[in-house]
C-alpha cells in the first residue's frame, strides 16, 4: 500500500470539518485543516497536499475564491486539485451552477452538505495519479 | 450636501428673444450657468449632450410647443425639473403642463425675484430627488447583500447538521437499530425540506427586487427543456417514469434569461415528477405561433382536485390529500413559476383531471427574431 494521500480542508465551520474529516480518515486519507484563507494558504504551501477542499464564504464573503486564485500563482500549488464547497450552491437541478461558467480554476464545485459516497468517489478520482496528471495537462492548454 | 448654485446649469427655451435675454441676465447674476435656445428642437438636441437639473420652457411657441417639448424631454431625462412660462395665465394650461410632468409655472410678465424664487425651489426639488435616488440605490445594495448573507447563514448550520447525519449513516448504518436509522433519515429529509424553503425564499426575495427575469434577453427554450429533462432522467426520483420532450423545429427564442427559464421549467418538471405514479409519464412540449412560445408540461399523475386549483399559485399553498401528504415541497414552486411568467410578459395556466393528469401551459412572448449586431 502506498503512502496515504493528504487532504487539506480550508473551512471555518468546525462541525462540517469534523464530519468530513471523520469520513475521509475512515477511508484512509490523512486530513489537515485550517479555519481561514490565510492559514490555509500557508499550510498548503508547507504541506503540499494531494487535494484541497475549499470553503467559499469564510470571514470574507468570497475568501475561498481569493485563496484559489492565490494558490494558482504558487508554482508548487498551481496544479493541486481543488474542490470548492459551499452552501451557497445547491445541487438540485433547478439551481445548479452552470459548469460552463468555468471562470474559476477549480477542479470541481460541490454543494454542502455533500453525500458521503459522492465525496469519497470524487476525492479518490482527483487524488489518483493518472487523473491528477490529466487535470494538470488540461489546465496547461491555452 | 447642497451643491452651490454656480454648479447648476439651467436651460431656457423660448422663441421670444427678450425673455431669453432677461432670464439669462437674471439667472447669471444669481450665479447660475445658463444656456438659451430659440426653439424646442435645438434645446432638445443640446439636452442629449448635457443634463441640466432644470429647464425653463415657454408653452406657446411656433412649430414645437411647450407641451411637446415636455413630452420629449421627459423621455430623454425623467429627472430634469421643468418650469413652464405661460403668456396666458389660465389655470387650464398650467394644470395641463403640470399633468405632463412640469414642476411649476410662471405667468408672464414676471419679476426677477419671482423667477429666482421659482428656480431656487425647483432646484431644491431636484436636489431632494437626487438624494432620494441615491438612498434608494444604497438600500437596494444593502438588501441584495443581506439576502445572500442571510440565506448562507441559515443554510450553513443546517448543512453542518446534515453532514453529521450523512456521515453517521454512511459509517454506522449496519450497527444502528432500524428505528434509529429511520429517525436519522427523517431528520435528513426535514433538513432538506428546510434548505429548499430557504432556497425558494431567496428566489422570491430576488423576484421582489426585480433581480431575476431579464425581459430583454432571449433564450432557446428547447435547449433549456432538454437540459432540465436530461438532469431529471438521472435522478432516482424519476427512475420509474418515462420523461420525453416534443420540441417544434425552428422555434424562435423566447423572451427571458436562461436562469429564469430554467427555474420555471425546472419547477414544473419537478412537480410533474413528484406528483406522478410509478410507471407514469412526463412530457414537455414546446411550440411557437403568432409571436408566442407555448410550453406544456404534462404528467400522468395524481391530478389536482378542482377545489384546490384556484389556490395553486398562492404562497405556501399545498394540495393536501392522502396521496400528497408525504411528498416534500415548499409551497413556493408554482408561485415562483407564475412570478417568472408574469415578469417575462407571459402567463401560466393549469388543466387537470383528478387521478389522471395535470398539465401546466406557459405562454411566453417570442423574442425578436432579428438579431442585433454585437
Amino acid at each position: 500500500m502506498s503512502e496515504p494521500k493528504t487532504v487539506l480542508m480550508i473551512d471555518d465551520d468546525s462541525d462540517f470539518v469534523t464530519a468530513v474529516q471523520a469520513l475521509l480518515e475512515s477511508a484512509g486519507y490523512k486530513v489537515r485543516s485550517a479555519a481561514n484563507g490565510r492559514d490555509g494558504l500557508q499550510l498548503a504551501k508547507t504541506l503540499q497536499p494531494d487535494l484541497v477542499l475549499l470553503d467559499v464564504m469564510m470571514s470574507e464573503r468570497t475568501e475561498g475564491f481569493f485563496v484559489l486564485q492565490e494558490m494558482r500563482r504558487v508554482p508548487a500549488l498551481s496544479n493541486t486539485p481543488v474542490i470548492v464547497m459551499s452552501s451557497i450552491y445547491s445541487d438540485e437541478p433547478v439551481f445548479r451552477v452552470d459548469p460552463e461558467a468555468g471562470w474559476l480554476p477549480a477542479s470541481l464545485f460541490l454543494a454542502k452538505p455533500v453525500e458521503p459516497a459522492k465525496l469519497l468517489a470524487e476525492v479518490k478520482r482527483l487524488t489518483s495519479p493518472s487523473e491528477a496528471f490529466a487535470a494538470a495537462a488540461e489546465r496547461k492548454q491555452p | 450636501m447642497p451643491i452651490p448654485p454656480a454648479e447648476y446649469l439651467i436651460f431656457v427655451i423660448d422663441d421670444d428673444e427678450i425673455i431669453r435675454i432677461s432670464c439669462e441676465q437674471i439667472l447669471r447674476k444669481s450665479g447660475y450657468k445658463v444656456e438659451t435656445f430659440e426653439n424646442g428642437y435645438v434645446g432638445i438636441e443640446r439636452l442629449k449632450q448635457v443634463r441640466p437639473p432644470l429647464l425653463v420652457v415657454d408653452i406657446k411657441m411656433p412649430e414645437l410647443d411647450g407641451f411637446e417639448v415636455i413630452k420629449i424631454v421627459r423621455k430623454i431625462d425623467p429627472d430634469v425639473v421643468i418650469v413652464v412660462i405661460t403668456g396666458y395665465a389660465t389655470i387650464e394650461t398650467a394644470v395641463d403642463a403640470m399633468k405632463m410632468g412640469a414642476y411649476d409655472f410662471l405667468p408672464k410678465p414676471f419679476t426677477p425675484s419671482e423667477l429666482r424664487l421659482i428656480i431656487e425651489r425647483g432646484l431644491e426639488r431636484w436636489r431632494l430627488a437626487q438624494e432620494a435616488k441615491l438612498a434608494r440605490k444604497e438600500k437596494e445594495e444593502v438588501e441584495r447583500k443581506f439576502v445572500t448573507l442571510v440565506s448562507h447563514q441559515l443554510k450553513a448550520p443546517l448543512g453542518a447538521v446534515k453532514q453529521y447525519l450523512d456521515v453517521l449513516l454512511y459509517r454506522c448504518r449496519d450497527q444502528l437499530p432500524e428505528e434509529t436509522v429511520q429517525w436519522i433519515s427523517r431528520s435528513q429529509a426535514r433538513i432538506s425540506e428546510m434548505v429548499s424553503l430557504i432556497q425558494d425564499w431567496l428566489v422570491m426575495a430576488k423576484l421582489d427586487r426585480g433581480a431575476v427575469c431579464d425581459r430583454n434577453a432571449s433564450t432557446d427554450v428547447g435547449k433549456i427543456v432538454e437540459s432540465v429533462i436530461g438532469e431529471y432522467r438521472q435522478l432516482p426520483s424519476a427512475e420509474k417514469l418515462t420523461l420525453s420532450t416534443d420540441i417544434a423545429a425552428g422555434m424562435p427564442p423566447a423572451c427571458g434569461d436562461a436562469a429564469s427559464l430554467s427555474m420555471l421549467i425546472g419547477n414544473l418538471v419537478s412537480n410533474a415528477v413528484k406528483y406522478n405514479k410509478p410507471g407514469g409519464e412526463v412530457v414537455v412540449r414546446a411550440a411557437a405561433a403568432d409571436g408566442w412560445i407555448t410550453l406544456e408540461v404534462s404528467d400522468t399523475g395524481l391530478g389536482i382536485p378542482a377545489s384546490f386549483r384556484s389556490h395553486l399559485f398562492e404562497e405556501f399553498y399545498r394540495v393536501k390529500t392522502a396521496e400528497t401528504q408525504n411528498i416534500p415541497g415548499t409551497g413556493l414552486g408554482l408561485v415562483i413559476c407564475k412570478r417568472i411568467a408574469d415578469e417575462l410578459g407571459g402567463s401560466i395556466e393549469v388543466d387537470s383531471k383528478e387521478g389522471e393528469y395535470s398539465k401546466f401551459t406557459v405562454k411566453l412572448p417570442a423574442a425578436e427574431t432579428v438579431q442585433e449586431a454585437e
